[in-house]
């Protein structure tokens, strides 16, 4: 005849303090030979408990004593399922109060535990049971504030234990239920709910609705952790990204998260949204990366080195995501807003502006999902401002984003060096000079947009130059191919400019000049791309492989066109140049007759080719006839 | 060196992937479990067969060389990482995988028996190799061969040859030698039992630092460098520097990681779920795509350092072990899955090229303009502007890019330094120039000497301005002093090709060398039974379907048969019936001739009668006549 105040409920109570210690704490000193000591003792523990349990109230004189078949109670749950949604249990069973309520949700706590504890030691049958147990007993009580965690907890565990058997749509069920039964509960109740540790200890004891929220919720935020794996499981992508949202967001609101962790996550996801075009969330997940990571403290001194150094590489990955927002915004922007010929589209570009700008102002604002908890949310949302401000006034979209360019890449890269982080660097360089290439693009003024290839070449000339074939090969043929498309963009920048100065006057020799080392120096990068492809011995390979097949023949063509374009006045060098131009046509010509499935990837530049295999030879013979007349 | 060798580079830079399965070993076959894979090694194909669940159809997966249970060490070798290292001799980088469950033979396939020739594995086969290759090598030809040793245990990286075991090893890149470890011991190897060697110092350190040596090894990735420099005088009398890397690599067991004792039974199934909030970022990141963003942390050290071995500038081999009895059946096909995928990396560094389509327009102009003007025989002048003289000058502002990179691309190597360090010293300090020095020195001083008249302070700062020439002088002749002695120690360790070196690498090599011969051997008769194979198979397809052939006409001769067996017994029903009807027939003739006989007979009779009474009447009228006469 125990009471709930009595000795044995005490020693009770001592017993599940004790397994609770044992199963989280002692567990992990446990020995590589003995893994699961300390669990198997708790687990001892737990079935003395249960067996208490029933005796307790039994003795008590409860009509619902251990026979459970007899009872009158709800329909019985299908053993392993969950039905998809669940949501009886709002309105039938036993009220928690209830003595056979409080009794029920007892035991289903021990089962819980039981549960979970034979989970851990790998016996995922005989935990099922357990669970499954547990919800047998719960299916006997109403939702209410005592037993809701426990609804959603025993949920978890059952979503985790059939996934790991790749049955995810059981686990699915089950999570989702949890879920809705989360949110009925918000909805209809929303008092700070009792954590299930408090069946078993004093009323001293009771946890503070401080921490029975924050108990509570941490367990839903689980819930939806788990959610979004499953979903991702599934592939449905999208979902998943909202349910880590989601996370992230709760994580925030709850302050149960480390800053850096969390900001990294946060940049991270911007990923995710930036490449389905979602700009808006991905700034935002930035923004509120950037903001988080400031409260990880500042750099500390040299005297912690590691931890400076982490924070510094932290920090700089964030710095790269935003690299990468912005470039990506500016190549889709870019995409909208080319004409057929690769110019830029004022008039779209108004249009587009205005339609972005009403969209922002209007929608994007409402959206439910926002970062924030009390104190984060006005510096992040002062932090997007900016951003947003930057990209929504013309002109200043430029300003702002060289601006935020001089202040991100050094950030980028403080980490991230030459020395020691070769890679990464060198990663970081091509990023900004992606930037440029896409900025060049807005800029309507010649010259200035010939300055900004220039300082391209200037980022990469040196590091390409600089690095080792043997162990670079192929970042070092990505570089020089850019530094030749790029020479030769601003050959055609400058050709553009002479003729627009001096439409009817030939070129004078300064543009000449300045035209030549433009047009030699690309020519000069793809030669050098070309030759990497050989082998040591210098011997143009008889087989391109296919990643570099169509940049080979590319280079090929390129390389003819621009020593066609020379420009000289001594006819020996001409026919130098012409007879170079002609070798190079003829190459890409012959290497798609010998690999006449090579002829698909250059289709444009193949069929020019010819035509200036046929053409050229003419030209040269008038050429030499004229050098013969003029001797 | 020929230039036949080099076409390798054009052969598909993937990575070669190889299966090898272990035989049961002595515990499986008492315990009686079925040998559940079959290795088809003509074919290159794997098959898995489960047995718990018979319905399930067996799984087979191809690779580039399968190796059965019964194969030999010696084969593994020369199909597998022969090429491999025969690449690294040549300049190349190289890297060999090992990769699978604890316990399927992943140590066995990389170190083998080390006592006995014929079950040395891979690492002390490649030793010997390289060493052989060394020993045959032309005379001025000379080699520089170091080793390292390290250790990657939860993303610490270990120096296993390092004094000070208890120091964790950075990661660190430079431009101009790639991806390093800083300050990682490296030794100089002389021949294949100096590396046979250093790699037991680093066996024991591996299991020094651990207490548990089995479940310790099984969870670390080992990676054994072997470094070969060597220079050979090119055919414009330079010295070449060339240098191979070989990275041999053991790699962590594969089994998924639970956590595993004496008393748990082994996890089979894994959670799926990641459980903890702190691995929500392996959650994100598996979510974005890898292009064109940038995901924080997704490099271990494992692929930073191998980094250019993985889909990158170097030719890699992968050996994936499994073992073949039937409760391995999961891990089995993880291996291979994972086996399979890595046959498909590829380099991931493309080149991006900016689409230019309005280039392509505006060279289309040219042309057709070009064509108008050939057609109609204008004059063309070269340039289409006016240039003066000058302008087709090559132009100097563009600078000599190439240049600086040959120069950043010369290969360490010691008699490259060795070179280096000569010309440093006659740059520095060439003997003429320091008796010069001091002939100057000690005019100058002769000169300030006469200069009697000059500042005491002046005088004295001019002095210890020139003490301090001195010292520099006597500085840059230790300076030349110690540079001599480093050269000459360096010299020390460079090997010279074709010296004898080999003792006992030579067995081995030999060893290698035969087993290859007769590899190449096998292969060629494999080849044939490949053939064999075929035609076998092809003849047994003619066969199949000349009986096919031969049975559809047998059927149909069947029916035929039939048909005519029917006909046949209708035509007996018929005759049976004929010859009833006949013999009915034939009963009413033979009565028919019964009555006629009787009516002949009765005729006949009659007719006697007739003929009787006419020759009667007749007697009778010649009677009468006879009477009448008489």
């Amino acid at each position: 005849m125990a009471s709930f105040s009595s000795n044995e409920w005490k020693a009770v109570c001592a017993k599940f303090t004790n397994a609770q210690q044992l199963s989280d704490v002692e567990s992990r000193t446990d020995p590589e030979n003995d893994p699961f000591r300390s669990k198997y003792k708790a687990r001892e523990l737990l079935t003395e408990i249960y067996c208490s349990l029933k005796n307790f109230e039994a003795g008590d004189g409860e009509e619902h004593d251990d026979g459970e078949t007899s009872e009158p109670e709800p329909t019985e749950e299908p053993l392993d399922g969950e039905k998809p949604v669940d949501l009886d249990a709002f309105s039938r069973g036993w009220s928690s109060d209830s003595r056979a309520g409080l009794r029920a949700a007892r035991l289903a706590a021990v089962e819980y535990y039981l549960g979970v504890n034979h989970v851990d030691t790998e016996e995922l049958s005989a935990g099922q049971e357990h669970l499954m147990n547990c919800m047998k007993h719960l299916g006997k009580c109403r939702v209410s504030s005592e037993n809701v965690s426990l609804f959603i907890h025993v949920r978890n565990q059952l979503g985790i234990l059939w996934a790991g058997r790749d049955e995810t749509e059981k686990s699915q069920g089950f999570l989702e239920t949890a879920e809705s039964i989360y949110q009925r509960y918000m909805k209809e109740n929303g008092s700070p709910p009792t954590d299930m540790t408090e069946y078993f200890c004093s009323e001293e004891n009771q946890l503070t609705h401080q921490e029975r929220t924050k108990k509570f919720e941490l367990a839903y935020t689980h819930t939806l952790y788990y959610l979004a794996q499953v979903y991702q499981y599934f592939g449905e992508n999208e979902r998943a990204a909202n349910y880590c949202y989601s996370t992230l967001q709760r994580q925030l609101q709850l302050n149960q998260f480390n800053p850096m962790e969390w900001a990294l996550n946060a940049a991270t996801l911007s990923q995710y949204y930036i490449t389905k075009g979602q700009y808006m969330e991905g700034r935002h997940c930035l923004a509120a990366a950037t903001v988080i990571s400031g409260l990880a403290g500042e750099v500390p001194s040299e005297a912690e080195r590691d931890r400076r150094e982490q924070l510094k590489q932290k920090r700089s990955e964030i710095a790269r995501c935003w690299i990468k927002y912005c470039l990506n915004l500016l190549r889709d922007a870019k995409k909208l807003l080319e004409d057929n010929i690769g110019e830029l589209d004022t008039d779209r570009q108004d249009e587009l502006r205005r339609a972005r700008r009403r969209e922002e102002e209007e929608e994007g604002r409402k959206q439910a999902l926002l970062f924030g908890s009390e104190d984060t949310f006005d510096s992040i949302a002062s932090v997007e401002e900016k951003v947003i401000l930057g990209i929504l006034i013309r002109k200043a979209c430029f300003l702002y984003l060289s601006a935020s360019l001089s202040v991100i890449h050094p950030k980028a890269k403080e980490h991230f060096q030459m020395d020691g982080f070769v890679t990464d660097h060198i990663e970081i360089l091509q990023d900004h000079s992606a930037l440029f290439r896409a900025l060049a693009f807005f800029e309507e003024d010649v010259e200035r947009r010939c300055k900004m290839h220039k300082r391209r070449v200037d980022m990469l000339e040196p590091i390409c130059n600089d690095l080792n074939s043997q162990y670079y090969l192929l970042i070092r043929r990505q570089l020089m191919f850019e530094l030749a498309e790029t020479y030769n963009e601003m050959m055609d920048l400058k050709l553009t400019l002479a003729n627009r100065q001096e439409d009817s006057q030939s070129l004078d020799n300064h543009t000449i000049k300045k035209f030549n080392h433009l047009c030699s120096a690309s020519a000069k990068y793809f030669q050098m791309f070309l030759d990497s492809l050989c082998s040591p011995e210098g011997k143009i390979p008889e087989h391109l492989e296919e990643d570099v097949l169509r940049p080979a023949l590319v280079a090929r063509f390129r390389v003819a066109r621009l020593h066609s374009k020379l420009i000289s006045s001594s006819p020996p060098v001409q026919l130098d140049n012409l007879n170079k131009a002609l070798e190079n046509y003829k190459y890409v010509v012959q290497y798609c007759e010998a690999h006449p499935e090579a002829a698909a990837a250059a289709e444009t530049e193949l069929e020019l080719s010819k035509e200036m295999v046929g053409l050229l030879p003419l030209k040269i013979n008038r050429l030499k006839a004229r050098m013969a007349t003029n001797n | 060196m020929p230039g036949h060798k080099h076409e390798k580079q054009e052969v598909s830079d993937n990575v070669k992937v190889v299966v090898r399965c272990r035989p049961l070993n002595q515990r499986e076959k008492m315990t009686g479990f079925k040998q559940a894979v079959t290795v088809d090694e003509i074919r290159g194909t794997i098959t898995v067969n489960k047995f718990e669940t018979a319905q399930e159809p067996p799984k087979t997966f191809t690779f580039d060389t399968v190796f059965g249970p019964e194969s030999k060490q010696l084969d593994v070798y020369n199909l597998t990482a022969r090429p491999i290292v025969d690449s690294v001799l040549e300049g190349y980088n190289g890297t060999i995988f090992a990769y699978g469950q604890t316990g399927t033979g992943k140590t066995f396939t990389m170190e083998g028996v080390r006592a006995v020739p014929e079950l040395r594995g891979i690492i002390p086969n490649s030793f010997a190799h390289i060493f052989g290759h060394i020993a045959k090598a032309e005379g001025d030809t000379r080699f520089l061969v170091r080793v390292s040793y390290l250790e990657i245990y939860n993303e610490e990286v270990r120096d296993l040859l390092g004094k000070d075991q208890m120091q964790r090893l950075e990661v660190k890149e430079r431009p101009d030698i790639g991806v390093y470890i800083k300050d990682l011991t490296s030794y100089a190897a002389n021949n294949a039992d100096d590396m046979d060697r250093i790699m037991t110092v680093g066996h024991k350190n591996r299991s020094v630092g651990a207490t548990n040596m089995n479940e310790h090894s099984s969870r670390s990735h080992a990676i054994f460098t072997v470094t070969i420099e060597y220079s050979e005088k090119g055919l414009d009398g330079n010295q070449h520097v060339r240098m191979g890397k070989l990275h041999l690599v053991d790699l962590a067991g594969s089994e998924r990681q639970g956590k595993t004792g004496a008393t748990g039974q082994r996890l089979k199934e894994a959670t799926k779920i990641n459980l903890s909030l702190s691995t929500l970022g392996n959650v994100i990141s598996a979510l974005v795509d890898g292009k064109s963003t940038h995901v924080p942390y997704r490099n271990s050290k494992l692929t930073r350092l191998l980094q250019d071995s993985l889909g990158g500038n170097s030719k890699t081999m992968m050996c994936a072990n499994i073992g073949p009895a039937d409760y391995n059946y999961d891990e089995t096909i993880s291996t291979l899955r994972y086996a399979n995928r890595a046959k498909n990396i590829k380099n991931k560094a493309r080149i991006n090229e900016d689409p230019k389509d309005a280039l392509l327009r505006q060279f289309q102009k040219e042309i057709e303009d070009l064509r108008k003007k050939l057609e109609e025989g204008e004059e063309i002048s070269g340039s289409e502007g006016s240039g003066s003289e000058e302008m087709d000058e090559g132009d100097d502002e563009a600078g000599e890019p190439g240049e600086g990179r040959r120069r950043r691309k010369g290969l360490r190597f010691v008699t490259k330094m060795a070179i280096r360090f000569d010309s440093q010293i006659k740059k520095k300090v060439s003997p003429d120039k320091m008796v010069e020095m001091q002939a100057k020195i000690e005019e100058e001083r002769k000169a300030l000497e006469a200069k009697l008249d000059m500042e005491e302070e002046e005088r004295n700062k001019a002095r210890a301005e020139l003490e301090k020439r001195e010292k520099d002088l006597i500085k840059a002749q230790q300076e030349h002093q110690l540079l001599l002695e480093k050269l000459s120690t360096l010299e020390k360790k460079v090997i010279v090709g074709g010296v004898d070196l080999l003792a006992k690498a030579e067995e081995q090599e030999k060893l290698l060398e035969e087993s290859n011969n007769e590899l190449e051997e096998r292969r060629r008769r494999a080849e044939q039974l490949r053939k064999e194979l075929e035609e076998k198979e092809q003849e047994r397809l003619d066969i199949e379907e000349k009986y096919t052939s031969l049975q559809e006409e047998a059927q149909g001769k069947t029916k035929k048969l039939k048909k005519v067996w029917t006909m046949l017994m209708a035509a007996k029903s018929e005759v049976s019936k004929i010859i009833l009807e006949t013999a009915g027939i034939i009963a009413v003739i033979k009565t028919g001739l019964e009555t006629f006989k009787a009516t002949i007979g009765k005729w006949s009779l009659k007719c006697l009668e007739a003929e009787l009474s006419r020759i009667y009447s007749i007697n009778n009228h010649e009677e009468k006549k006879g009477a009448c006469l008489c």
